[in-house]
């Protein structure tokens, strides 16, 4: 679109128009310095920068630490530390405004139940629970994006318990939430809970949380659609590597790892070290931020994010097997992966103190016009195998990932009645190393799309062409016709 | 040893407690007017009429047996409706030990396996075989969903292996029994007794139909022999839903959801928690 497009296109609303014309001035500046082979990646749409734009200015995803905050106040926002619910509740709706992203809204509201736990005896019990559920309200209604994520747990709370029941009431696609799981630290009764909450809304998310501890230490938030990275840090870029169209690239197999694979990966490393160095050297974010200033971000924390997405076409067009349902095509699976990680480990990542120097690898979840390409290291929509053949595919393959692979498994309403059963599959998840967990029912009024929500109702509005508040009806709903999302295999029972 | 197996359901959250994989064996000794998956009912006697209607060539006959080729099948379930000897071409044979190892493979997903039918207990030393099996490696518990229509030597056997029964009772009437079954409910009833004593009968189910087993009088007679008989055993009240039905009750609508909820009230009243609604 260009600017005038922007200006009189009569499907989106002011805030997002503002937002489009802000990229497009960014867009007037030449790319950041890249080689010339990278370039020809780009170009082809082998990588892809998800329209971040020529000359970044903000990381992608900020997790600040917002319990730093709650403890020291802020000066730059003249917010004293807040000594009761009120001024809690308060406080955090202010710094959410004040918080950059790649989309404007804030991709990490923060670990919302611990911080207002130690609040809640400052007002009574009812006080309390309205003061939650303004705070929810305010943030689907100031912070209309599905990758605001907000984070509980693992260890069960009053005011966790109470976020869980007021959002299974508001029905809502934001904010995001995800369930840090532990089958020590989480109770079993409170988990029992949360998977109910999902069987009905889509969310929270089940987060492997022993896995993800031991890759990033406690100290680690989920941010956007499923990104784990370290608070108080985040992630410059995330760039993504399509591996179906790097796939056609090479003569065959063999060439693919040997030559094709190193090269671009090697690019990809290249564009991410690039933007990174731009935001950091040319933009001096860290410098301009109050953020950083009052310590609730450091550079020390942050990291950038390597995405691949279409292993599934990619092993159907090197060797013809569909992963899921060969365990020579899981073989391959892995190789790829290995050999991308070792590229990716080989180069030096620019300031990314917060995963040892090196760039996270992420199995990136796809964009609504993606097209015929599967998501990250999923299995393709509607040629899923049997949901124990599925978990344990994918679990040997969420190995490689820091910084954020997830998978949906769609169960149909007979789950609701069997929490205990559901459980039990979520567990064996676990110990088979997925490392998010997403369950939807296929009944539900909200739908998953790849790592977000989006209401049934308002994805026919939008195809009636009404405006809406939310930005991420419109990727749903062109994400359902292009890439088949309610298709997914339902579990069925008889 | 061998088995006949309908389908089986690796992962189903309403055949018993938690998450099982479910064993539909082929074969039964009822005949319910309103089975709800005939199919299961009896054994192919290679006839060939699904044959014909088969649009995708899944099914062909060779030696005189009806072959049944899964990948290239759509599951329209056009041999079923044809099929009028309440069997289906799909049905196969296993060994023991290739099922044991289907189950044992997804051992951490499951709290355990239950056979269903048909009439499972028909087959009851291929059961068997396979929970003692299972067991042998693992800590899987073993359910069986039963009409309760069960021979006294092959019920003592299962009980000594395995975890809990869940026994269907059609009516407590002998003669709406027989109507309904085309079988008197007296073995039926005598095992539920015997069932009831032991700490195995995890619950009892009784679908309504209506003007024929839905009398509050009968299934309060039923809530208040499950009462006396033990503390624990739950009594599932299951509407009637036409979806499957082969027989001319097909044509009977849903079971009325007001008159269910009274009859369920009712029970409540007897039994409380371990009344079970249905939807
Ligand atoms: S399944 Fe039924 S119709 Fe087909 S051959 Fe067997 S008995 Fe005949
Ligand atoms: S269900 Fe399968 S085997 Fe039966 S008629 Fe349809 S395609 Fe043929």
């Amino acid at each position: 679109m260009n600017v005038f497009e922007i200006i009189s296109n009569t499907n989106i609303d002011y805030k997002e128009k503002r937002h489009l014309l802000a990229l497009a001035a960014e867009n007037t500046l030449s790319y950041v310095n890249l080689s010339v082979k990278t370039e020809k990646h780009l170009k082809k749409g082998i990588l892809c920068d998800i329209f971040e734009g020529h000359a970044p200015y903000r990381p992608r995803y900020i997790l600040p630490d917002y319990e730093k905050y709650i403890k020291n106040g802020s000066e730059y926002l003249g917010i004293k530390p807040p000594k009761d619910m009120y001024e809690v509740v308060n406080a955090l709706m202010v710094i959410y405004q004040y918080v950059p992203s790649i989309t404007g809204y804030p991709v990490y509201v923060g670990q919302l139940d611990y911080i207002l736990e130690n609040f809640l005896d400052t007002v009574s019990e009812g006080e309390a629970r309205n003061l939650i559920k303004m705070l929810l309200i305010n943030i689907e209604k100031t912070l209309p994006d599905a990758f605001v994520h907000m984070n509980i747990g693992p260890k069960e709370t009053r005011a966790g318990r109470i976020i869980l029941e007021i959002e299974r009431e508001l029905k809502k696609a934001v904010p995001n939430i995800s369930l840090k799981y532990s089958k020590e630290e989480t109770p079993l009764d409170f988990a029992k809970f949360a998977a109910e909450v999902a069987l009905e809304i889509g969310k929270p998310y089940f987060v492997n949380h022993e896995e993800i501890k031991n890759l990033l230490g406690e100290n680690y938030g989920i941010a956007s659609c499923y990104n784990t990275l370290k608070i108080g840090g985040g992630s410059y870029t995330l760039v993504r590597l399509n591996l179906k169209k790097a796939s056609q690239e090479a003569k065959d197999y063999r060439d693919f790892i040997d030559n094709v694979l190193p090269n671009v990966v090697d690019s990809l490393c290249e564009v991410i070290n690039a933007r990174a160095k731009f935001i950091v050297e040319e933009a001096k974010f860290f410098e301009t931020s109050f953020l950083a200033k009052e310590g609730l971000i450091d550079i020390n924390n942050f990291t950038s994010m390597a995405g691949i997405f279409g292993l599934y076409e990619c092993i159907e067009t090197l060797k013809g097997l569909k992963l899921g349902h060969d365990e020579e095509a899981l073989k391959y699976g892995e190789e790829i992966l290995d050999k991308i990680k070792e590229v990716i480990d080989s180069n030096e990542g620019y300031g990314c103190f917060g995963t040892d120097g090196k760039i996270g690898f992420h199995a990136q979840s796809g964009i609504d016009s993606d097209i015929d390409v599967t998501a990250g290291v999923r299995i393709k929509i509607g040629n899923e195998p049997s949901i124990y053949n599925q978990i344990k595919t994918e679990g040997r393959l969420h190995k490689y990932f820091n910084t954020g692979v997830s998978d949906i498994y769609v169960f149909d309403k007979t789950a609701r009645q069997n929490v205990d059963g559901v459980m039990k599959i979520i567990d064996a998840a676990m110990k088979s190393g997925i490392k998010v967990f997403a369950l939807n029912t296929s009944d539900s009024e909200l739908i998953r799309i790849t790592g977000y929500l989006v209401k049934r109702s308002d994805i026919e509005k939008y195809n009636r062409g009404e405006v809406l508040r939310e930005d991420t009806v419109k990727l749903g709903a062109e994400s359902i016709k292009n890439n088949k999302t309610l298709d997914r295999r339902v579990r069925e029972v008889e | 040893m061998k088995g006949y197996i309908n389908k089986i359901i690796e992962n189903s959250f309403i055949d018993g407690p938690g998450n099982r994989m479910a064993i539909f064996l082929q074969g039964c000794n009822m005949g319910c007017l309103y089975c709800h998956n005939p199919e299961t009912q009896r054994m192919c006697i290679n006839c060939g009429r699904c044959l014909e209607v088969c649009s995708q060539g899944a099914l062909s006959i060779k030696e005189g047996k009806i072959n049944y080729n899964k990948q290239k099948c759509i599951g329209c379930d056009r041999c079923l409706e044809v099929c009028s000897e309440f069997s289906s071409p799909k049905y196969f044979e296993m060994q023991s030990d290739e099922l044991v190892k289907i189950i044992l493979d997804n051992e951490i997903f499951l709290d355990g396996i239950t056979f269903s039918g048909g009439e499972c207990t028909l087959q009851t030393d291929f059961i068997v075989d396979v929970v003692e099996k299972v067991k042998q490696k693992s800590n899987l518990t073993a359910f069986i969903d039963t009409n309760g229509l069960i021979n006294e030597n092959d019920l003592n056997r299962l009980i000594s292996c395995v975890d809990g029964f869940m026994m269907d009772v059609k009516a407590i009437d002998d003669n709406t029994h027989r109507f309904l079954t085309g079988v008197s409910n007296e073995t039926v009833l005598k095992n539920l007794k015997l069932l009831a004593k032991t700490d195995l009968l995890y619950e009892v189910r009784y679908v309504l139909v209506e003007g024929y087993n839905d009398s509050v009088e009968q299934v309060k007679y039923l809530a208040e022999l499950i009462k006396n008989l033990n503390d624990y055993t739950r009594l599932v009240l299951i509407p009637f839903r036409p979806l499957g039905v082969k027989t001319y009750f097909k044509n009977l609508p849903l079971y009325n959801r007001q008159k269910y909820d009274i009859i369920y009230d009712e029970i409540y009243k007897v039994l409380k928690d371990r009344a079970i609604k249905k939807d």
